[in-house]
């Protein structure tokens, strides 16, 4: 068996998301080193505020029914995290903590800069470290640090603010080692060769190219390997108008379904060494390899005559 | 309430415990389990009215891992078909349901997951509150150390009881476990699932039809599955009230079970569930060795109830509870009650 094909692949996306008016106020809040919470139908004061009661359902959007609560509060359970990952609020050991806010009912969850887990307790006495820069995020509270100091007595905000924040992006990165499996990996060496090798079904005999492992006809693994190509005839195409961003073809091109010689399946690929208005159904095509490419940069006309529409009918 | 119609799971395969399947795509390391369990009932894809699957992209980080999978199934001519983002033992919900409207007779149950491609503890921050939550990346074993303090703080556990759910678990020391390092504190190594990849499947199937194509067949008496806010703040992470009213809903107490699959991925997550399940000593608990021994996402859920039913055909029990959980800190919780015919 080949070696394990493995390459990096990196999942990264920014989220843009709209807020909604509980969401816009909190997060607004923050920027403005301000903690706001709802109050319930019956009385509890939610800190992160939400704009559904949990425990009712009941919509909470009145303004009225928000709540200022100290920038003081008390760990209700914690957890020391002594290698903190990319992403997460401190770099250097600290403790996950959930806080309860002085004021209200429900906690919290960020970060608690301490020295190490032998300070760090339920029960005991926090308050917020500012981020120096706030934008309206949770960010903006750059970690929650010992406080040993009285209860601070919020102001009485009541939730309008000027220039309210009114959506957050929130980027997002995933890494991952990116294995093709068996038979893409086999596909992905015959390559290298410049060599196109699909599967066959040991059911229906039909050569998939690119081969992914199974029928999906049948169900079954494919494992008989099949050369295939490299002339082909093109089944189907369409003609590209729109520039892709990064990708250094002129327009308008023809992009093709391609049935490879041998192949039960067409595979696609691009067109070249013709206009793109001569490109036609049946018209007869080989790859082209360029100079440490490892897969066909496009496909040309042979110059054969065209192919019986008839031999590639089942492969539209 | 007795369900509408008599609904039994009749096969159960699974691929085992697999650190990594990187020399296998999804569908590779799934369609072998397929075939197993087919081939346990002797039917064909033809034969079987619904198919349902679970599984996640963002696992593997691969877009539409799903419909690649499917191609190990056999979806020609067109199949009835359906797939949830979640774990499999939600997929068996959908189709136990799609049997009871009689829409079906038998059902295909699968769910796989790669999490050796990606960080798995990383990953599963994106599932959580994107406002107020997930810009922190607090990972999934920080957020079950937090309930785990949580549950020491109430007396309920303390370090050296998690050590001997995890000993237990995978058949070793307890000792050993309560000497591993910690990776948040309080949960040491041996308090957290192992990171692996795995797959599993299941044959349900209704009535008679189930009688004829297993011995035993391990009747479904209930399912239920309920769910707890999403803030970690709000909910008491020391209980489960959304694992015991799924268990009375399923009708897991109205007699004592002998055995029960319990998903929990974190030592202290047992603690919890057997408190909240009513599970005294006489019960079994995970005598496959559950999550703690392997904990293939999105399968480890389809895997209790795999399980549970298999000791049911093997006549190694008689009434058993099946638990899935998805969400963190046993935010959802679905459980069912499977029992075999009397002896």
């Amino acid at each position: 068996m080949p070696e394990v094909l493995k390459a990096p692949l990196v999942v990264e996306f920014p989220f843009t998301r709209s807020l909604g008016p509980v969401q816009s106020a909190f997060l607004t809040g923050l920027r403005e080193r301000v903690v706001l919470g709802v109050k319930t139908g019956d009385g509890r004061v939610l800190v992160p505020p939400v704009e559904y009661d949990p425990v009712t359902a009941e919509e909470i959007r009145d303004l009225g029914s928000f709540v200022e609560v100290a920038p003081t509060g008390t760990v209700t359970t914690w957890a020391w995290n002594h290698a903190p990952r990319r992403g997460q609020p401190l770099s250097t050991p600290f403790a996950w903590v959930l806080v309860r806010l002085d004021g209200a009912d429900t906690a919290l969850l960020h970060a608690l800069d301490a020295p190490g887990p032998d300070a760090v307790h339920t029960g005991m006495r926090v308050r917020i470290r500012w981020a120096d820069e706030r934008t309206g995020a949770i960010t903006d509270i750059a970690c929650f640090e010992p406080y040993d100091g009285d209860r601070a007595e919020p102001a009485g905000h009541t939730g309008e603010f000027e220039n309210p924040v009114t959506g957050i992006v929130a980027p997002a990165r995933l890494d991952y080692t990116y294995t093709p499996g068996r038979a893409q990996s086999a596909y992905i060496h015959a390559l290298g060769d410049r060599r196109i090798v699909g599967e066959r079904c040991p059911s229906c005999r039909k050569v998939y190219v690119p081969p992914r492992g199974a029928c999906p006809t049948c169900g079954l693994a494919t494992s008989e390997q099949v050369e295939v190509g490299p002339r082909g005839t093109v089944t189907t195409f369409c003609i590209v108008n729109i520039k892709a961003k990064n990708l250094d073809i002129e327009v308008p091109y023809v992009y093709a379904h391609i049935a490879l010689d041998g192949a039960d399946l067409a595979l696609h690929g691009r067109i070249g060494g013709i206009p793109y208005d001569r490109v036609r159904m049946g018209l007869r095509v080989e790859p082209v390899w360029t100079e440490g490419s490892r897969h066909p940069d496009h496909y040309r006309p042979t110059g054969e005559p065209d192919a019986d529409y008839e031999t590639y009918k089942e492969l539209l | 309430m007795q369900p509408l119609r008599d609904v039994a799971v009749v096969a159960f395969a699974h691929t085992g415990h697999l650190r990594t399947a990187d020399e296998l795509s999804e569908v590779e390391m799934l369609m072998p389990v397929l075939h197993e369990v087919l081939d346990r009932t002797g039917l064909k894809t033809a034969d079987i009215d619904f198919t349902c699957s679970g599984s996640c992209d963002y696992l593997a980080g691969r877009a539409f891992s799903f419909t690649l999978a499917l191609d190990g199934v056999g979806a020609w001519p067109p199949i009835s078909e359906s797939h949830v983002e979640m774990d499999g033992a939600w997929a068996l919900y959908e189709a136990w349901t799609k049997i009871l409207t009689g829409d079906a007779d038998t059902a295909l149950v699968y769910s796989y997951g790669k999490s050796s491609p990606g960080s798995v503890r990383d990953v599963l921050t994106r599932q959580l509150d994107p406002y107020y939550v997930a810009p922190l990346w607090p990972d999934s074993v920080a957020l079950a150390a937090l309930q785990a303090q949580a549950l020491i703080d109430t007396g309920a556990t303390d370090e050296p009881a998690l050590a001997a759910v995890a000993a237990r678990s995978r058949n070793s020391e307890t000792n050993t476990a309560a000497q591993q390092d910690y990776v948040v504190r309080p949960l040491r190594t041996g308090d957290c699932p192992p990171v692996g990849d795995g797959a599993a499947a299941v044959v349900l199937a209704a009535g008679d039809r189930a009688r004829d194509l297993c011995a035993r067949p391990a009747w479904i008496r209930g399912i239920d599955h309920r769910i707890e806010a999403h803030g970690l703040g709000v909910r008491d992470l020391t209980d489960s009230p959304s694992a015991r009213l799924a268990a009375e809903k399923a009708g897991a107490f109205e007699r004592p079970v002998d055995t029960a699959e319990l998903h929990a991925p974190f030592s202290s997550q047992e603690v919890v569930l057997r408190k909240a399940l009513r599970l005294d000593d006489d019960v079994r608990i995970n005598p496959s060795g559950g999550a703690l021994a392997a904990n293939p996402v999105m399968a480890a859920g389809l895997i209790r109830i795999g399980e549970a039913a298999a000791r049911i055909h093997r006549g190694e029990s008689d009434r058993a509870l099946a638990h899935a959980t998805s969400g963190p800190c046993l935010q959802q919780n679905l459980v069912a009650v499977l029992e075999g015919d009397p002896r």
